[in-house]
Protein backbone atom coordinates (compact mmCIF):
# COMPACT_ATOMS: atom_id res chain seq x y z
CA UNK A 1 0.00 0.00 0.00
CA UNK A 2 1.41 3.46 -0.93
CA UNK A 3 1.65 6.29 1.68
CA UNK A 4 -0.94 8.08 0.86
CA UNK A 5 -1.46 11.20 2.26
CA UNK A 6 -4.76 12.46 4.29
CA UNK A 7 -6.76 13.77 1.49
CA UNK A 8 -5.72 11.15 -0.74
CA UNK A 9 -7.39 9.11 2.05
CA UNK A 10 -10.32 11.19 1.32
CA UNK A 11 -10.57 11.39 -1.89
CA UNK A 12 -10.36 7.23 -2.02
CA UNK A 13 -13.08 7.39 0.22
CA UNK A 14 -15.38 9.78 -1.31
CA UNK A 15 -14.88 7.47 -4.78
CA UNK A 16 -15.53 4.20 -2.67
CA UNK A 17 -19.53 6.22 -1.47
CA UNK A 18 -19.64 7.26 -5.56
CA UNK A 19 -19.12 3.65 -6.19
CA UNK A 20 -21.50 2.09 -4.14
CA UNK A 21 -24.21 4.46 -5.01
CA UNK A 22 -24.00 3.54 -8.57
CA UNK A 23 -24.65 0.60 -7.84
CA UNK A 24 -28.09 0.53 -7.18
CA UNK A 25 -29.22 4.07 -5.80
CA UNK A 26 -27.97 6.85 -8.50
CA UNK A 27 -27.03 6.76 -11.53
CA UNK A 28 -26.16 3.48 -12.20
CA UNK A 29 -23.72 4.17 -15.14
CA UNK A 30 -21.05 1.53 -14.72
CA UNK A 31 -18.76 3.12 -12.19
CA UNK A 32 -19.26 0.25 -9.48
CA UNK A 33 -18.01 -2.08 -12.14
CA UNK A 34 -14.87 -3.12 -10.74
CA UNK A 35 -12.99 -2.61 -14.37
CA UNK A 36 -13.85 1.04 -13.50
CA UNK A 37 -13.53 1.51 -9.63
CA UNK A 38 -10.62 -0.47 -9.43
CA UNK A 39 -8.32 1.70 -12.42
CA UNK A 40 -9.17 4.63 -11.09
CA UNK A 41 -8.69 3.91 -7.41
CA UNK A 42 -5.64 2.41 -8.63
CA UNK A 43 -4.73 6.13 -10.67
CA UNK A 44 -5.59 7.74 -7.03
CA UNK A 45 -3.49 5.83 -5.16
CA UNK A 46 -0.47 6.09 -7.64
CA UNK A 47 -0.28 2.74 -9.50
CA UNK A 48 -2.40 2.18 -12.45
CA UNK A 49 -1.21 -1.11 -12.94
CA UNK A 50 -2.58 -2.30 -9.43
CA UNK A 51 -5.76 -0.93 -10.15
CA UNK A 52 -6.17 -2.53 -13.40
CA UNK A 53 -4.94 -5.82 -12.31
CA UNK A 54 -7.04 -6.07 -8.97
CA UNK A 55 -9.85 -4.59 -11.32
CA UNK A 56 -9.63 -7.07 -13.79
CA UNK A 57 -9.56 -9.55 -11.07
CA UNK A 58 -13.23 -8.31 -9.33
CA UNK A 59 -14.65 -7.98 -12.88
CA UNK A 60 -13.83 -11.88 -12.77
CA UNK A 61 -16.01 -12.25 -9.76
CA UNK A 62 -18.74 -9.35 -10.84
CA UNK A 63 -19.34 -11.84 -14.15
CA UNK A 64 -21.21 -14.20 -11.63
CA UNK A 65 -23.85 -12.15 -10.18
CA UNK A 66 -27.16 -11.38 -12.01
CA UNK A 67 -28.70 -8.73 -10.28
CA UNK A 68 -32.36 -9.64 -11.06
CA UNK A 69 -35.54 -8.84 -8.69
CA UNK A 70 -34.61 -8.70 -5.34
CA UNK A 71 -31.37 -11.23 -5.42
CA UNK A 72 -28.80 -10.52 -2.83
CA UNK A 73 -25.19 -9.92 -4.02
CA UNK A 74 -21.72 -8.94 -2.66
CA UNK A 75 -21.18 -4.90 -3.61
CA UNK A 76 -18.04 -4.94 -5.10
CA UNK A 77 -17.16 -1.35 -5.85
CA UNK A 78 -15.67 0.21 -2.41
CA UNK A 79 -14.32 -3.61 -2.30
CA UNK A 80 -12.50 -3.07 -5.50
CA UNK A 81 -11.35 0.52 -4.39
CA UNK A 82 -10.03 -0.56 -1.23
CA UNK A 83 -7.79 -3.76 -2.67
CA UNK A 84 -6.33 -1.59 -5.25
CA UNK A 85 -5.46 0.96 -2.73
CA UNK A 86 -4.05 -2.12 -0.76
CA UNK A 87 -2.11 -3.70 -3.70
CA UNK A 88 -0.87 -0.36 -5.05
CA UNK A 89 2.84 0.48 -4.38
CA UNK A 90 4.20 -3.40 -4.56
CA UNK A 91 4.70 -5.58 -7.67
CA UNK A 92 1.19 -6.48 -8.61
CA UNK A 93 1.85 -10.84 -7.97
CA UNK A 94 2.66 -10.09 -4.36
CA UNK A 95 0.01 -7.25 -3.86
CA UNK A 96 -2.90 -8.90 -5.85
CA UNK A 97 -3.52 -11.86 -3.20
CA UNK A 98 -3.80 -9.65 0.22
CA UNK A 99 -6.23 -7.20 -1.94
CA UNK A 100 -8.43 -9.65 -3.41
CA UNK A 101 -8.53 -11.31 0.36
CA UNK A 102 -9.23 -8.18 2.06
CA UNK A 103 -11.51 -6.95 -1.25
CA UNK A 104 -13.41 -10.43 -1.05
CA UNK A 105 -14.56 -10.04 2.98
CA UNK A 106 -15.57 -6.21 2.07
CA UNK A 107 -17.58 -7.23 -1.00
CA UNK A 108 -19.56 -9.74 1.58
CA UNK A 109 -19.95 -7.29 4.26
CA UNK A 110 -21.05 -4.94 1.17
CA UNK A 111 -23.87 -7.09 0.04
CA UNK A 112 -24.90 -7.49 3.82
CA UNK A 113 -25.39 -3.85 4.49
CA UNK A 114 -26.87 -3.16 1.20
CA UNK A 115 -29.86 -5.31 2.96
CA UNK A 116 -29.33 -3.72 6.11
CA UNK A 117 -30.04 -0.19 3.76
CA UNK A 118 -32.47 -1.60 2.13
CA UNK A 119 -34.82 -2.56 5.02
CA UNK A 120 -33.63 0.66 6.55
CA UNK A 121 -36.13 2.10 4.02
CA UNK A 122 -38.46 0.46 4.61
CA UNK A 123 -38.97 1.51 8.08
CA UNK A 124 -38.73 5.21 6.76
CA UNK A 125 -41.50 4.62 4.19
CA UNK A 126 -43.72 2.91 6.88
CA UNK A 127 -43.12 5.72 8.89
CA UNK A 128 -44.27 8.45 6.23
CA UNK A 129 -47.18 5.88 5.13
CA UNK A 130 -50.15 8.35 5.99
CA UNK A 131 -48.24 11.20 4.60
CA UNK A 132 -48.23 8.82 0.99
CA UNK A 133 -51.36 7.77 1.28
CA UNK A 134 -52.30 11.63 0.91
CA UNK A 135 -50.20 12.00 -2.10
CA UNK A 136 -47.86 14.66 0.00
CA UNK A 137 -45.26 15.00 -2.97
CA UNK A 138 -42.72 16.38 -0.31
CA UNK A 139 -43.10 12.85 1.46
CA UNK A 140 -42.19 11.22 -1.48
CA UNK A 141 -38.88 13.52 -2.00
CA UNK A 142 -37.68 13.11 1.54
CA UNK A 143 -37.50 8.86 1.62
CA UNK A 144 -35.95 9.79 -2.26
CA UNK A 145 -33.48 12.05 -0.55
CA UNK A 146 -33.22 10.19 3.33
CA UNK A 147 -32.59 6.80 1.21
CA UNK A 148 -30.02 8.40 -1.26
CA UNK A 149 -28.36 9.99 1.80
CA UNK A 150 -28.58 6.27 3.99
CA UNK A 151 -26.70 4.51 0.79
CA UNK A 152 -24.03 6.99 0.45
CA UNK A 153 -23.35 6.75 4.63
CA UNK A 154 -22.96 2.59 3.55
CA UNK A 155 -20.16 3.09 0.98
CA UNK A 156 -18.39 5.72 2.87
CA UNK A 157 -18.69 3.81 5.78
CA UNK A 158 -17.41 0.26 4.39
CA UNK A 159 -14.42 2.34 2.34
CA UNK A 160 -13.34 3.78 5.45
CA UNK A 161 -13.79 1.11 7.26
CA UNK A 162 -11.77 -1.59 4.12
CA UNK A 163 -8.94 1.26 4.00
CA UNK A 164 -8.75 1.43 8.01
CA UNK A 165 -8.19 -2.66 8.07
CA UNK A 166 -6.01 -2.47 4.73
CA UNK A 167 -3.64 0.07 6.24
CA UNK A 168 -3.40 -2.17 10.23
CA UNK A 169 -2.65 -5.57 8.03
CA UNK A 170 -0.28 -3.28 5.85
CA UNK A 171 1.64 -2.68 9.39
CA UNK A 172 1.21 -5.35 11.18
CA UNK A 173 0.71 -8.50 9.28
CA UNK A 174 3.76 -8.98 7.06
CA UNK A 175 3.54 -11.72 4.58
CA UNK A 176 6.31 -13.76 3.13
CA UNK A 177 6.52 -13.71 -0.67
CA UNK A 178 5.70 -17.37 -1.08
CA UNK A 179 2.39 -17.06 0.75
CA UNK A 180 2.03 -13.83 -0.65
CA UNK A 181 2.32 -15.25 -4.37
CA UNK A 182 0.28 -17.90 -3.10
CA UNK A 183 -2.28 -15.86 -2.07
CA UNK A 184 -2.58 -14.02 -5.55
CA UNK A 185 -2.86 -17.11 -7.08
CA UNK A 186 -5.65 -18.75 -4.99
CA UNK A 187 -7.41 -15.36 -5.91
CA UNK A 188 -6.87 -15.54 -9.63
CA UNK A 189 -8.18 -19.32 -9.65
CA UNK A 190 -11.64 -18.43 -7.05
CA UNK A 191 -11.56 -15.33 -9.79
CA UNK A 192 -11.82 -17.72 -12.83
CA UNK A 193 -13.94 -20.66 -11.36
CA UNK A 194 -16.38 -16.98 -10.54
CA UNK A 195 -16.25 -15.89 -14.75
CA UNK A 196 -16.47 -19.01 -15.81
CA UNK A 197 -19.49 -20.16 -13.35
CA UNK A 198 -21.68 -16.86 -14.60
CA UNK A 199 -20.75 -17.41 -18.03
CA UNK A 200 -22.09 -20.98 -18.10
CA UNK A 201 -25.48 -20.10 -16.11
CA UNK A 202 -26.03 -16.88 -18.77
CA UNK A 203 -25.54 -19.41 -21.53
CA UNK A 204 -28.01 -22.02 -21.11
CA UNK A 205 -28.13 -24.62 -23.73
CA UNK A 206 -28.70 -22.96 -26.81
CA UNK A 207 -27.11 -20.56 -29.16
CA UNK A 208 -26.20 -18.52 -26.56
CA UNK A 209 -23.68 -21.71 -25.64
CA UNK A 210 -22.45 -22.11 -29.04
CA UNK A 211 -21.12 -18.18 -28.78
CA UNK A 212 -19.46 -19.04 -25.72
CA UNK A 213 -17.71 -22.20 -26.52
CA UNK A 214 -16.53 -20.28 -29.78
CA UNK A 215 -15.61 -17.11 -27.98
CA UNK A 216 -13.75 -19.24 -25.59
CA UNK A 217 -11.72 -21.13 -28.92
CA UNK A 218 -10.99 -17.88 -29.96
CA UNK A 219 -9.51 -16.63 -26.84
CA UNK A 220 -7.52 -19.97 -26.41
CA UNK A 221 -6.14 -19.20 -29.69
CA UNK A 222 -5.72 -15.40 -28.81
CA UNK A 223 -3.77 -16.28 -25.36
CA UNK A 224 -1.28 -18.60 -26.91
CA UNK A 225 -0.40 -16.14 -29.91
CA UNK A 226 -0.41 -13.21 -27.99
CA UNK B 1 -44.48 15.99 -22.71
CA UNK B 2 -44.08 18.62 -19.95
CA UNK B 3 -41.25 17.62 -17.40
CA UNK B 4 -40.09 14.91 -19.38
CA UNK B 5 -36.41 16.07 -18.92
CA UNK B 6 -36.86 16.12 -15.26
CA UNK B 7 -38.75 12.93 -15.28
CA UNK B 8 -35.56 11.26 -17.12
CA UNK B 9 -33.12 12.96 -14.94
CA UNK B 10 -34.96 11.27 -11.63
CA UNK B 11 -35.13 7.62 -13.51
CA UNK B 12 -31.39 7.34 -12.90
CA UNK B 13 -32.41 7.50 -9.23
CA UNK B 14 -35.42 5.50 -9.46
CA UNK B 15 -33.95 2.51 -7.62
CA UNK B 16 -32.90 5.25 -4.56
CA UNK B 17 -35.49 4.11 -2.50
CA UNK B 18 -35.43 0.29 -3.89
CA UNK B 19 -36.85 -2.10 -0.60
CA UNK B 20 -38.60 -5.14 -0.10
CA UNK B 21 -42.21 -3.87 0.25
CA UNK B 22 -42.41 -1.34 -2.42
CA UNK B 23 -39.36 -1.92 -4.24
CA UNK B 24 -39.41 0.60 -6.74
CA UNK B 25 -42.25 2.38 -5.86
CA UNK B 26 -41.39 5.39 -4.09
CA UNK B 27 -38.51 6.06 -6.73
CA UNK B 28 -41.03 6.12 -9.60
CA UNK B 29 -43.35 8.35 -7.52
CA UNK B 30 -40.47 10.57 -7.31
CA UNK B 31 -39.85 10.31 -10.99
CA UNK B 32 -43.69 10.49 -11.62
CA UNK B 33 -43.58 14.28 -10.20
CA UNK B 34 -42.58 16.41 -12.46
CA UNK B 35 -44.55 14.78 -15.23
CA UNK B 36 -47.69 15.28 -13.20
CA UNK B 37 -47.44 18.86 -12.58
CA UNK B 38 -49.93 19.74 -14.77
CA UNK B 39 -52.56 17.58 -13.68
CA UNK B 40 -52.06 20.30 -10.28
CA UNK B 41 -53.67 23.08 -11.97
CA UNK B 42 -56.44 20.97 -14.02
CA UNK B 43 -57.72 18.11 -11.53
CA UNK B 44 -56.26 18.94 -7.98
CA UNK B 45 -58.12 15.95 -6.62
CA UNK B 46 -57.03 13.53 -9.60
CA UNK B 47 -53.43 14.76 -9.10
CA UNK B 48 -53.40 13.32 -5.37
CA UNK B 49 -54.69 10.24 -6.14
CA UNK B 50 -52.55 9.68 -9.41
CA UNK B 51 -49.64 11.04 -6.88
CA UNK B 52 -50.52 7.90 -4.63
CA UNK B 53 -50.85 5.75 -7.85
CA UNK B 54 -47.41 6.46 -8.40
CA UNK B 55 -45.45 5.45 -5.12
CA UNK B 56 -47.55 2.07 -5.00
CA UNK B 57 -45.10 -1.51 -5.47
CA UNK B 58 -43.88 -1.51 -8.47
CA UNK B 59 -40.62 -3.41 -9.74
CA UNK B 60 -39.04 -3.79 -13.34
CA UNK B 61 -36.20 -3.20 -14.84
CA UNK B 62 -34.41 0.27 -13.67
CA UNK B 63 -33.77 1.26 -17.28
CA UNK B 64 -36.96 0.22 -18.84
CA UNK B 65 -39.19 1.92 -16.01
CA UNK B 66 -39.83 4.74 -17.96
CA UNK B 67 -41.98 2.71 -19.96
CA UNK B 68 -44.32 2.30 -17.52
CA UNK B 69 -43.99 6.07 -15.88
CA UNK B 70 -44.56 7.29 -19.45
CA UNK B 71 -47.77 5.05 -20.28
CA UNK B 72 -49.32 5.49 -16.68
CA UNK B 73 -48.89 9.13 -16.63
CA UNK B 74 -50.39 9.54 -20.13
CA UNK B 75 -53.53 7.52 -18.68
CA UNK B 76 -53.60 9.96 -15.72
CA UNK B 77 -53.81 12.70 -18.11
CA UNK B 78 -56.78 10.83 -20.30
CA UNK B 79 -58.80 10.37 -16.76
CA UNK B 80 -58.70 6.45 -17.32
CA UNK B 81 -60.27 4.99 -14.47
CA UNK B 82 -57.52 4.07 -11.05
CA UNK B 83 -58.05 0.94 -10.89
CA UNK B 84 -57.31 0.26 -14.53
CA UNK B 85 -53.88 2.50 -14.38
CA UNK B 86 -53.18 -0.03 -11.53
CA UNK B 87 -53.45 -3.27 -13.43
CA UNK B 88 -51.54 -1.48 -16.15
CA UNK B 89 -48.63 -0.65 -13.64
CA UNK B 90 -48.88 -4.27 -11.95
CA UNK B 91 -49.54 -5.94 -15.58
CA UNK B 92 -45.90 -4.09 -17.22
CA UNK B 93 -43.34 -5.32 -14.13
CA UNK B 94 -43.17 -9.03 -15.29
CA UNK B 95 -42.35 -8.27 -18.89
CA UNK B 96 -40.03 -5.25 -18.29
CA UNK B 97 -38.02 -6.91 -15.44
CA UNK B 98 -38.02 -9.98 -17.88
CA UNK B 99 -36.79 -7.88 -21.20
CA UNK B 100 -34.40 -5.73 -19.70
CA UNK B 101 -32.95 -8.17 -17.27
CA UNK B 102 -31.90 -10.54 -20.59
CA UNK B 103 -31.40 -7.30 -22.85
CA UNK B 104 -29.02 -5.33 -20.07
CA UNK B 105 -27.94 -7.53 -17.27
CA UNK B 106 -27.20 -10.77 -19.38
CA UNK B 107 -26.40 -9.29 -22.63
CA UNK B 108 -25.26 -5.63 -23.29
CA UNK B 109 -23.49 -5.65 -20.24
CA UNK B 110 -21.62 -8.90 -20.52
CA UNK B 111 -20.94 -8.05 -23.74
CA UNK B 112 -19.41 -4.46 -23.07
CA UNK B 113 -17.65 -5.88 -19.97
CA UNK B 114 -16.04 -9.08 -21.93
CA UNK B 115 -15.00 -6.75 -24.72
CA UNK B 116 -13.41 -4.42 -22.23
CA UNK B 117 -11.48 -7.51 -20.60
CA UNK B 118 -10.66 -8.10 -23.65
CA UNK B 119 -9.11 -4.79 -24.67
CA UNK B 120 -7.50 -4.77 -21.24
CA UNK B 121 -5.52 -7.52 -21.59
CA UNK B 122 -4.00 -6.34 -25.02
CA UNK B 123 -3.01 -3.08 -23.85
CA UNK B 124 -5.65 -0.87 -24.65
CA UNK B 125 -5.86 0.35 -20.53
CA UNK B 126 -7.66 3.60 -20.02
CA UNK B 127 -8.82 3.46 -23.48
CA UNK B 128 -10.68 0.08 -22.77
CA UNK B 129 -12.25 1.69 -19.86
CA UNK B 130 -13.80 5.06 -21.47
CA UNK B 131 -14.46 3.13 -24.16
CA UNK B 132 -16.75 0.86 -22.24
CA UNK B 133 -18.12 3.84 -19.91
CA UNK B 134 -19.25 5.90 -23.09
CA UNK B 135 -20.81 3.05 -24.82
CA UNK B 136 -22.65 1.57 -22.58
CA UNK B 137 -24.05 5.00 -20.91
CA UNK B 138 -24.90 6.16 -24.47
CA UNK B 139 -26.84 2.96 -25.08
CA UNK B 140 -28.66 3.16 -21.39
CA UNK B 141 -29.37 6.87 -21.55
CA UNK B 142 -30.69 6.36 -25.22
CA UNK B 143 -32.67 3.33 -23.94
CA UNK B 144 -34.67 5.37 -20.96
CA UNK B 145 -35.27 8.42 -23.34
CA UNK B 146 -37.12 6.17 -25.59
CA UNK B 147 -38.47 4.14 -22.84
CA UNK B 148 -40.31 7.22 -21.49
CA UNK B 149 -41.24 9.05 -24.69
CA UNK B 150 -42.67 5.54 -26.24
CA UNK B 151 -44.55 5.49 -23.07
CA UNK B 152 -46.09 8.69 -22.78
CA UNK B 153 -46.74 8.19 -26.30
CA UNK B 154 -48.70 4.97 -26.18
CA UNK B 155 -50.25 5.22 -22.81
CA UNK B 156 -52.48 2.33 -22.05
CA UNK B 157 -51.50 0.57 -25.46
CA UNK B 158 -48.07 0.32 -24.31
CA UNK B 159 -47.79 -3.36 -24.39
CA UNK B 160 -48.40 -3.17 -27.72
CA UNK B 161 -46.01 -0.76 -28.66
CA UNK B 162 -42.92 -2.68 -27.12
CA UNK B 163 -44.11 -5.66 -28.79
CA UNK B 164 -43.91 -4.17 -31.81
CA UNK B 165 -40.59 -2.06 -31.33
CA UNK B 166 -36.53 -2.90 -31.24
CA UNK B 167 -37.17 -4.21 -28.07
CA UNK B 168 -37.63 -8.08 -28.64
CA UNK B 169 -35.47 -8.25 -31.57
CA UNK B 170 -32.65 -6.76 -29.66
CA UNK B 171 -33.08 -8.66 -26.56
CA UNK B 172 -32.99 -12.20 -29.11
CA UNK B 173 -29.68 -10.55 -30.92
CA UNK B 174 -27.09 -9.61 -27.86
CA UNK B 175 -26.87 -12.85 -26.32
CA UNK B 176 -24.91 -15.01 -28.64
CA UNK B 177 -22.76 -11.49 -28.35
CA UNK B 178 -22.10 -11.76 -25.36
CA UNK B 179 -21.34 -15.43 -25.12
CA UNK B 180 -18.68 -14.85 -27.34
CA UNK B 181 -17.46 -11.77 -25.78
CA UNK B 182 -17.34 -13.42 -22.76
CA UNK B 183 -16.06 -16.66 -24.25
CA UNK B 184 -13.47 -15.09 -25.79
CA UNK B 185 -11.99 -12.51 -21.97
CA UNK B 186 -11.92 -15.60 -19.85
CA UNK B 187 -8.79 -16.85 -21.25
CA UNK B 188 -7.19 -14.57 -22.47
CA UNK B 189 -7.55 -12.52 -18.61
CA UNK B 190 -6.68 -16.15 -17.60
CA UNK B 191 -3.28 -15.63 -19.72
CA UNK B 192 -2.39 -12.37 -18.78
CA UNK B 193 -2.37 -12.90 -15.01
CA UNK B 194 -0.95 -16.30 -14.93
CA UNK B 195 2.25 -15.76 -17.38
CA UNK B 196 3.73 -13.83 -14.51
CA UNK B 197 4.01 -17.19 -12.17
CA UNK B 198 5.23 -20.09 -14.59
CA UNK B 199 3.75 -23.16 -15.17
CA UNK B 200 3.53 -24.60 -11.57
CA UNK B 201 1.64 -21.28 -10.69
CA UNK B 202 -0.07 -21.20 -13.51
CA UNK B 203 -1.50 -25.60 -13.43
CA UNK B 204 -2.22 -24.69 -9.55
CA UNK B 205 -4.27 -21.89 -10.26
CA UNK B 206 -6.16 -23.27 -13.37
CA UNK B 207 -6.75 -26.52 -10.94
CA UNK B 208 -8.19 -24.10 -8.20
CA UNK B 209 -10.63 -22.56 -11.01
CA UNK B 210 -11.68 -26.15 -12.06
CA UNK B 211 -12.10 -27.35 -8.57
CA UNK B 212 -13.72 -23.80 -7.78
CA UNK B 213 -16.43 -24.33 -11.10
CA UNK B 214 -17.34 -27.89 -9.86
CA UNK B 215 -17.77 -27.85 -5.62
CA UNK B 216 -19.98 -24.43 -6.22
CA UNK B 217 -21.81 -25.51 -8.55
CA UNK B 218 -22.35 -28.84 -6.68
CA UNK B 219 -22.95 -27.16 -3.22
CA UNK B 220 -24.44 -23.78 -4.43
CA UNK B 221 -26.36 -21.36 -3.63
CA UNK B 222 -24.69 -21.85 -0.91
CA UNK B 223 -20.96 -21.93 -1.39
CA UNK B 224 -20.97 -19.43 -4.05
CA UNK B 225 -17.53 -18.79 -5.93
CA UNK B 226 -16.59 -15.49 -3.38
CA UNK B 227 -17.45 -18.06 -0.03
CA UNK B 228 -14.95 -20.62 -2.36
CA UNK B 229 -11.97 -18.61 -2.64
CA UNK B 230 -12.45 -16.95 0.83
CA UNK B 231 -12.42 -20.68 1.93
CA UNK B 232 -9.39 -21.38 0.19
CA UNK B 233 -7.54 -18.65 1.09
CA UNK B 234 -8.09 -19.56 4.62
CA UNK B 235 -6.79 -22.90 4.08
CA UNK B 236 -3.52 -21.40 2.28
CA UNK B 237 -2.70 -19.11 5.30
CA UNK B 238 -3.49 -22.50 7.98
CA UNK B 239 -1.07 -23.72 5.47
CA UNK B 240 1.61 -21.67 5.82
CA UNK B 241 0.81 -20.60 9.27
CA UNK B 242 1.92 -24.86 10.42
CA UNK B 243 4.88 -25.16 7.63
CA UNK B 244 2.97 -27.08 4.89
Amino acid sequence: MTELPPYGVIILVIWGTITALDLVSVPQAMLSRPLVAGTVAGWLAGDIEAGLRVGVLFECFALDVLPIGAVRYPDYGPATVVAAALAAGAPWEFGLGIGAAVGVVLAILGGWSLQFVRRWNARAIQHRTAALAAGESSAIRLLQYGSLMRDGLRGASLTALGLAVAAMIEAKVPLDRRTAVGLSLVAIGGALAAAINGAIRSAGRGARLRWLIGGAGAGILLAVLT
Amino acid sequence: MNGGWRAQLRLLAVQGTWNYERMLGVGMGYAAEPLLEDLKTVDPVRHSEAVVRSTEFFNCHPYLAGLALGATARAEYEAVPGPQITRLRTALCSPLGALGDELFWTGVVPALIGVALSAVVLGAGWWAIGGLLVLYNLFRLGTGFWALRTGYGAGMKVGSAIGSSWLPRAVARVGPIAGFSIGLAIPLVAGWFLRGFGWSGGIAAVALAGVGVAVTRWFGPWLTSVRFTLLAMLLLLIFRRIGL
